[in-house]
């Protein structure tokens, strides 16, 4: 047997190592054609621009079947008709979407109630905010917690890499082994509920759908306005993308001409307060 | 449970099954190229020159070493935007399920064949069979009767294991599970759902192999 030699099976091996041969000169073309997207981006307007998005924060983003829908849809719906911009959304996570935008080569946008914060634009582009959030605590009824202050010695689910995790890490220490974090917000959401976890802390629109969407379940949502800042989310773009130029007016007049307001409406059920939200702009417009 | 809700169930469902013709679809290609690759590493690794045996047993040692997961992250943020200069989920899938199931079925391969007797060769080479003839008529006959309930081990692994591509976006059966959670924030009705979906696929893929099985024997 040992010395049997597979001629067909040799000749096999040799076909796939001569095609790998064939590999690099066909690597070839591929840095031309990035180039060449890149100068696309940057002198017509007809290339279609790739937005990502993490479908999984109902209402903000979430998938209904396959179609990606929710508030930030709408309103970037409103804002490249506003700006006359051809794009597309693709729902691929969070995590794919923080790499896939920092490498800005196939997503040049991504909209997924990314919160606008000093970390983060060291590595990203951001646009002016457009919506104002903040962090919510979400425990179940009779809970003695009542701020965040109470929850230092307390089990806290998270989604892993959001505001929240951010904030409950400075207040319970790096590191805490009480701070679970979890690949999405459900996923805390759940925690919770069965038990494992006295308290999630995730973005208020995100916790107020889960009470909505599980009445039975006894749970309230606390605001700390002493803890927890306003956030601002904004779309998020590779470092120096010139799509900012482009989308931040377009952003402006949808804010100013009642589109906002409309959607904000069809989502939340109330009208919204733009007072945080124009001074917000106004700030990042002029530092 | 107690408010257990069909409606969302009835709703999903066509999107699911269309996420289930994925999963067939990726687990099925797979399959296919997984065993032709495992095929020739299986032969690389029964080889007696150190230049093929040497880099099959890599391989092997490193795609049944890793976990799955690991591998379909990897070949999805760094193999394919390393060749195509862009992502591609569903590629990716495929790709990550092919290099892993090859390593298992090249193994299936090997102890296939190392379980004939020794003896096989030897007589049919003692009259006056080539090494190539032997190989075709004597040893992978009964090679592969043997490998049959291993393959089909390997392809329900590969059915259930394919809903970790959920996590690279691979609009399979396991991505719109996770989407009807993401819309409802509920988790029986789409976890149920999807469990069934994938017993049942599991389950009539054993079905079909014991039937094959028995054909053959």
């Amino acid at each position: 047997m040992k010395k049997t030699h597979f001629l067909p099976f040799i000749a096999l091996i040799m076909v796939i190592m001569l095609s790998a041969c064939g590999t690099p000169p066909a690597k070839d073309p591929v840095p031309a054609a990035s180039t060449d997207a890149g100068t696309a981006s940057t002198t017509t307007g007809d290339e279609t621009i790739k937005v990502a998005t993490d479908a999984s924060y109902a209402p903000m983003e979430f998938m209904d079947l396959d179609k990606v829908s929710g508030f930030d849809i709408d309103f970037l719906a409103a804002v490249m008709a506003e700006a006359g911009l051809k794009y597309e959304v693709t729902n691929i996570g969070w995590d794919t979407l923080l790499e896939s935008v920092k490498q800005g080569t196939e997503y040049k946008a991504g909209i997924s109630a990314v919160s606008i914060t000093d970390e983060r634009k060291e590595t990203y582009s951001f646009s002016i905010p457009y919506f104002e959030s903040t962090n919510m605590i979400m425990v179940k009824e009779g809970s003695s917690i009542k701020s965040a202050t109470d929850l230092k010695d307390k089990t806290v689910a998270v989604q892993n890499g959001t505001t929240a995790d951010i904030l409950m890490s400075k207040i319970m220490g790096q590191n805490s082994t009480n701070l679970k974090k979890f690949d999405s917000n459900t996923l805390a959401l759940l925690e919770l509920d069965n038990g494992g976890a006295d308290a999630v802390v995730a973005d208020i629109a995100v916790v107020r759908e889960y009470i909505k969407n599980n009445p039975n379940n006894k749970l309230v949502g606390i605001t700390d306005n002493t803890n927890f800042n306003s956030e601002y989310y904004g779309l998020i773009y590779p470092k120096d993308s010139d799509l900012k130029a482009k989308i931040d007016p377009a952003i402006q007049t949808v804010i100013d001409n009642g589109k906002y307001a409309e959607i904000y409406q069809k989502w939340f059920g109330t009208a919204p307060d733009l007072t945080n939200l124009k001074a917000e702009i106004t700030k990042a417009g002029t530092s | 449970m107690t408010d257990f809700r069909f409606d969302i169930i009835a709703y999903y469902l066509p999107i699911l099954l269309k996420g289930t013709l994925l999963t067939i679809g990726i687990s099925f290609a797979g399959i296919i190229f997984g065993s032709i690759l495992g095929l020739i590493m299986g032969f690389g690794r029964m080889s007696s020159k150190a230049y093929f045996q040497l880099p099959t047993a890599c391989y092997i040692n490193f795609f049944r070493g890793t976990p799955l997961l690991v591998q379909v992250l990897m070949v999805h943020f760094g193999l394919i935007p390393l060749l195509l200069d862009r992502s591609d989920p569903i590629l990716a899938a495929i790709v990550a399920l092919t290099l892993n199931s090859a390593a298992y079925t090249a193994e299936i391969f090997r102890a296939g064949i190392q379980s004939v007797d020794k003896g096989q060769t030897e007589a049919a080479l003692s009259l006056g069979m080539t090494r190539r003839q032997t190989m075709r008529y004597i040893i992978l006959p009964q090679a592969i009767k043997r490998m049959i309930p291993a393959f089909g081990n390997e392809f329900i692994v590969l059915i259930k294991d394919s809903s970790l591509v959920a996590i690279i976006a691979a609009p399979e059966l396991m991505y719109y599970a996770n989407s009807m959670r993401g819309q409802y924030m509920r988790v029986w009705e789409p976890y149920i759902t999807a469990s069934i979906i994938y017993f049942i696929l599991t389950y009539s893929l054993s079905k079909l192999l014991n039937w094959f099985e028995k054909r053959i024997n």
